[in-house]
């Protein structure tokens, strides 16, 4: 007898969870700052002197504008670095690796995610003013939605999803 | 493909297209190329900002004084080698804030070059806490020297030329051949003296006066800084602060040095005096590829923009008088 190809098991889309989103995130910014920031970790390791404290890099940095000004334009291009993997990880697959591992998606409120919606929702990475406001009211934003989605999600009309199980098909 | 609602019937989730294997195989691929991007983009961002990595590493800063000392960045001197004042007190500072750093070397090798340049470089040097040692190669002459002697310890090559404390003012003048071209000088001034030292006109006596007493002012002030920087009698200073230059040995005699030698001899200064195994570490204003292309440009425009107006307009034709150590 022939069976009908039906889903072995109930589920439906909801919000992810908040802990899945932060350990996500934390996964993601690990994974950029351990292999894709390598070569920036090197060049700060080599313009600071492992020794120093912070108040010590700090001054040195600062001394001279030849320092201020490269340590904005690295600041800058790391950063546009950062958008680009959330942009071609979230584009293709609507996850990133931190996702992944979390079983979580993105996924946009009306259709097929557009790249101007990932750019709204990832503009939080781009350290100038006024997107650095995002630093803060994105992440508070989280806890007071119904969707648990950022400032920049509710922009950009998207939102972070999980397929939960209601269990078996009998 | 499924599509499951999602928060009512708002959207529709998607899932991925691609098979598990196919996503960790992109996420890879991404992570790879954005690692060769960050590779790149540092290159680029040294090449253009200017910034030498390796340079900053050790606990000696190495800092050259080297050609005429200028007070401007921009100075006229497009390939040659000078020292502008604002550039060496930027490393000097540098080297000061860097805690790794124990001595700063000045490797001096320059005749001179605005007295305003060199005071400021010599305050610099004088300001920092950390140990000094001036270096004199070739030569480490009148404004270079002023330099040297703000330095804790000076090290000079026997044949080396020091000294030549002393100012100067020196221009030409040239009414003569104007005359003979039948071109005439108006003097259209409102102040007495505001055309002092023009090239167009004879300088009186009473200028050459005024003109004189500013620079004994200047060279007794030079001399001055001299006998307090060495610590040594002002009026043996000002014995031979008569624009003299002196050898190495001689200078030592004097008590214008206080080592013959070179950089070994500098180094196990330093290694005594710090009791550190002494890492040099090169101080240097980098010239990045925008620095340079743009200096070219500038360059350029002036010229074109010169060609165009009136040379008689030029400023530098009215004053043409630099004071010189």
């Amino acid at each position: 007898m022939k069976r009908l190809n039906l889903p072995k098991e109930k589920t439906f889309i909801g919000p992810a969870l908040i802990w899945k989103r932060i350990a996500a995130f934390f996964i993601d910014m690990a994974i950029v700052n351990l292999i894709v920031f390598f070569p920036f970790r090197k060049l700060f390791q080599n313009i600071v002197p492992k020794d120093y404290t912070f108040s010590e890099a700090y001054k040195f940095l600062s001394s001279s504008t030849n320092y201020t000004s490269f340590i904005t334009s690295v600041s800058f291009v790391m950063s546009i670095i950062l958008l680009l993997y959330f942009l071609m990880m979230e584009r293709k697959m609507g996850q990133t690796i931190g996702k992944m591992l979390t079983k979580i998606y993105v996924l946009s409120n009306n259709n097929t995610l557009k790249t101007w919606q990932l750019l709204v929702r990832n503009l939080v990475f781009i350290p100038i003013f006024p997107f650095v406001l995002l630093w803060i009211l994105d992440p508070l934003f989280m806890f007071f939605t119904k969707s648990n989605q950022r400032l920049s999600e509710i922009l950009s009309k998207t939102t972070v999803v999980e397929v939960y199980s209601l269990g078996q098909y009998p | 493909m499924n599509k499951i609602p999602v928060n009512g019937n708002k959207g529709f989730f998607q899932e991925p297209r691609m098979p598990p294997n196919f996503r960790w195989g992109y996420a890879i691929f991404v992570i790879v190329l954005l690692s060769a991007l960050g590779f790149v983009a540092v290159g680029v961002l040294s090449l253009f900002v200017g910034i030498d990595v390796e340079s900053l590493r050790g606990n000696v800063a190495l800092i050259p004084i080297e050609g005429i000392i200028v007070g401007t960045e921009d100075s006229e001197f497009l390939f040659e080698s000078v020292t502008s004042s604002p550039d060496a007190v930027e490393l000097i500072r540098k080297a000061e804030n860097n805690p790794s750093i124990k001595a700063i070397i000045l490797e001096i090798n320059s005749p001179g070059g605005s007295a305003v340049a060199s005071e400021e470089i010599a305050n610099a040097v004088k300001k920092t806490n950390k140990t000094t040692v001036a270096l004199i190669r070739e030569v480490g002459a009148s404004g270079a020297y002023w330099i040297a002697s703000a330095a804790d310890y000076v090290v000079a090559n026997r044949a080396s030329i020091t000294g030549s404390i002393g100012v100067i003012a020196s221009y030409l003048e040239f009414p003569g051949l104007l005359e003979k071209y039948n071109i005439t000088y108006q003097r259209l001034v409102s102040g007495k003296y505001k055309d002092i030292g023009s090239p167009f006109k004879e300088m009186t006596q009473e200028e050459k006066a005024i003109f004189q007493q500013n620079l004994d002012a200047i060279r007794d002030y030079f001399a001055g800084e001299v006998a307090n920087n060495r610590n040594l009698n002002k009026k043996d200073v000002d014995r031979i602060a008569n624009g003299l230059f002196y050898l190495g040995a001689q200078a030592k005699e004097l008590g214008l040095i206080d080592e013959l030698g070179g950089f070994d001899e500098t180094i196990a200064y330093i290694e005594k005096k710090e009791k550190i195994t002494a890492e040099i570490a090169e101080y240097k204003k980098e010239k990045t590829l925008l620095d340079v292309l743009s200096k070219v440009l500038s360059k350029q425009s002036f010229f074109v923009g010169k060609g165009i107006g009136s040379s008689l307009f030029d400023r530098k034709i009215q004053s043409s008088i630099t004071i010189t150590t």
